[in-house]
């Protein structure tokens, strides 16, 4: 039986602090970005959308952060779904060594981003880290790279370490999604002959359109607002190599006190962000 | 139901009240609480405020101090947490930030003037200068840091047979080579994890009070504004001495992965042989057991002998600080020589008042508060005190960017780009 005023009375705090630290603030924020406000003073006076246009027409740093926010996510996303699936099958087929297999790729979605970070960076340390150390090791020298301290790569190394932390995480949602299957449906495959691959390849794959579009909607909504693993690993640098709209966002608002131009750099964001989440829950709810 | 009905109202009623209950609360309280910020929590710096605390408490024992230590960044964490505080109308009663025109200028809209406590403030007039804004002053500066120090692996530069001190910059790339020939690292950097602005504010900014068209009146003139670095010789000066030491392979080949102290380590590790460093690093060559004057010791970067490369630690009061009468009771102390005194042996750094003690300090730090003392000493504001705060930001990207590719000729043009895209 509904109880309405309880269930009313119920959701409103949830409510309520949605509205008030979401989308009060998003609003504040898309109000700020109008204005003409550098230094700490205050808001200065409107200015319309000059603030977007100088960003999207003058200002190339934050080309180059849209361009490696947009590069991050499609390439650590196209890696880590098919790296998720494979995993997945390769659980479900009963691989040996199958809880070690698990654990390998599980452990690292425990890990919290700080951690990741100072790990990573240390293993990828020209020097003296463990990756160049082995390859010296393995009389493989001519492969050491410097990793993340060089322009052309520090946005390879960060995608590595984004498909690592992640692909735990795909692999999860997939044998879940394999394991919900219903059995009937194999069975009658294998009654018509189908291989272990044919059984892969046309039902169990084809069958895989949520979690793919789940991981898929998720690691989005991830990626473009990602802040901590780049900020503590690269900082954004060398120079702007690995620069994301996050880390410049922050720069330019606390370093430089640009909080209009911080406010239309999230806003930006915000506006990513909704473009991907909006179709996504309209498509839920009419599923 | 009714009394599930009557428990969800009166829940409902407590939440919307809670915070006039602790806002009054805290209003109860206010009188007698210090809320202060600070970025000082690693070993030396935590002792060193504690005792200006301990100090505090001891005069004025009635008035509780609500220490709020943010760690990080070189204070860029706590920097960025102040403003959101200011900008919220949730001042704290007192902050740290680094004292000079262009710093204490890009906060000074949300800071009091403090002009009476400048009063009986024995400084070089030059301090008082750098902490005068549209004729105010807003900070009270508790230690001094000297920035061109190069910093020398004794028993190398014995082993070397290298002359100490060294007098030119020409005399310096002389003993980078022998460095190098002889399988060591000439000069230490670490510009890694996010530090790219000690390249801004250590390595360029020598090499520019250096080059024969620099020195501390072109640097003053940079710092504010007033520079034309597309056209001016002291800039391809300096891009061509950074240049030198980058294709001359002086410079650690890991430097973009290591931060300040780390670079500060291969001295002690006998790898490197010179390290171009504030003096604040003598605190931590002594944190890892290395003695001054024995294992290293320092001398004025090699051709700004006589120059004194200058920023401060300071204290301000902003505006909206909910206790003003406590923190400037703070303030007041700090300017003391008994504040002085406790604070900057721990810190390992000296103090800014001239009639301050000076014999519990090392041998290194009396020899940089005798130039500090000397009338004859060009004082001049550091990277981190003279220009904007989005000097170390926008300066120490484009300096990465150059040790990447060093082309002094691209490098002038992306450094005049760099230096008009502030605002001043």
């Amino acid at each position: 039986m509904k109880k309405p005023i309880q269930i009313t009375l119920f959701l409103i705090p949830a409510i309520l602090l949605v509205l008030i630290f979401i989308y009060s603030f998003a609003g504040w924020s898309g109000w700020a970005s109008t204005m003409s406000w550098e230094g700490l003073g205050g808001f200065g006076h409107f200015t319309g959308l000059k603030n977007y246009i100088e960003l999207f027409t003058q200002d190339s740093v934050f080309r180059k952060g849209l361009l490696n926010t947009l590069l991050l996510s499609v390439a650590f996303i196209g890696i880590t779904i098919p790296l998720g699936l494979i995993n997945a099958i390769l659980l479900d087929m009963g691989i040996k060594g199958k809880k070690l297999f698990r654990l390998i790729f599980l452990i690292p979605l425990s890990f919290s981003f700080v951690v990741s970070a100072a790990m990573w960076a240390w293993m990828f340390a020209p020097k003296t880290g463990t990756i160049n150390s082995l390859l010296r090791v393995l009389n493989l020298g001519f492969f050491t790279q410097p990793w993340l301290t060089s322009s052309s790569q520090s946005m390879l190394g960060l995608i590595i370490i984004y498909v690592w932390q992640f692909s735990g995480f795909a692999t999860l949602v997939y044998f879940a999604g394999i394991s919900g299957v219903k059995q009937e449906i194999i069975e009658a495959a294998k009654v018509d002959g189908a291989s272990q691959f044919q059984k892969y390849l046309r039902i169990i794959i084809p069958l895989q359109k949520i979690p793919t579009f789940t991981i898929l909607f998720l690691l989005l909504m991830y990626s473009l607002r990602v802040f901590d693993l780049v900020w503590l690993t690269t900082g954004g640098g060398p120079g702007y190599s690995s620069e994301i709209l996050a880390t410049y966002m922050w720069r330019i608002t606390f370093n430089r006190n640009l909080f209009a131009d911080g406010a239309s750099i999230g806003f930006v964001m915000f506006i990513m962000s909704a473009l991907i989440a909006v179709p996504f829950v309209v498509k839920m709810r009419g599923k | 139901m009714t009394n599930s009905k009557t428990l969800i109202i009166s829940l409902t009623i407590l939440l919307a009240l809670t915070p006039l209950i602790s806002s009054a609360t805290a209003n109860a309280k206010a009188n007698d609480k210090l809320e202060l910020y600070h970025w000082w929590t690693a070993g030396g710096e935590k002792e060193a405020i504690d005792a200006l605390f301990d100090l505090y408490n001891t005069v004025y024992p009635d008035i509780e101090i609500v220490e709020n230590p943010v760690s990080g960044g070189g204070g860029g964490i706590m920097r960025s947490k102040i403003k959101t505080m200011i900008m919220a109308g949730n001042a704290p009663d007192t902050f740290q930030i680094t004292y000079g025109s262009g710093m204490l200028g890009s906060w000074v809209e949300v800071l009091q003037p403090i002009d009476e406590l400048w009063e009986n403030f024995p400084v070089p007039e030059k301090v008082k200068e750098m902490g005068t804004i549209d004729g105010h002053q807003y900070g009270i500066p508790i230690n001094i840091m000297r920035n061109n120090c190069l910093w020398y692996n004794k028993k190398l530069v014995d082993e070397l047979n290298i002359d100490m001190p060294i007098k030119s910059q020409e005399d310096l790339f002389q003993a980078m080579e022998k460095a190098k020939e002889a399988g060591y690292i000439p000069y230490a950097i670490g510009a890694g994890s996010g530090q790219e602005f000690w390249i801004a504010s250590q390595v360029f900014q020598s090499f520019l009070l250096a080059a024969p068209h620099g020195g501390p009146e072109y640097l003053e003139k940079l710092y504010s504004g007033k520079a034309n670095p597309g056209e001016d010789e002291a800039i391809k000066e300096a891009l061509t001495s950074i240049k030198k030491i980058i294709d001359s392979g002086y410079i650690n080949s890991d430097y973009a992965s290591l931060t300040w102290d780390q670079a500060a380590d291969l001295l002690v590790e006998d790898k490197a042989v010179f390290y171009q460093m504030g003096d604040w690093v003598k605190g931590h060559f002594n944190a890892v057991g290395w003695e001054s004057m024995e294992d290293f010791n320092y001398q004025a970067t090699p051709g700004t002998q006589g120059m004194f490369s200058l920023h401060f630690d300071c204290f301000v009061l902003p505006q909206g600080a909910p206790n003003p009468k406590a923190a400037k009771k703070w303030l007041q102390m700090l300017k003391t020589v008994e504040a002085e005194t406790v604070f900057n042996p721990i810190k390992g750094a000296t103090p800014p008042r001239t009639d301050a003690f000076t014999d519990m300090y090392d041998e290194i730090s009396q020899d940089i508060l005798i130039d500090f003392r000397d009338p004859e000493t060009v004082i001049v504001e550091s990277a981190f005190a003279g220009p904007p705060s989005a000097w170390l930001d926008v300066f120490g990207r484009m300096f990465s960017n150059y040790f990447e590719n060093p082309n002094v000729e691209r490098g002038i043009k992306n450094f005049a780009r760099a230096y008009n895209g502030i605002n001043w």
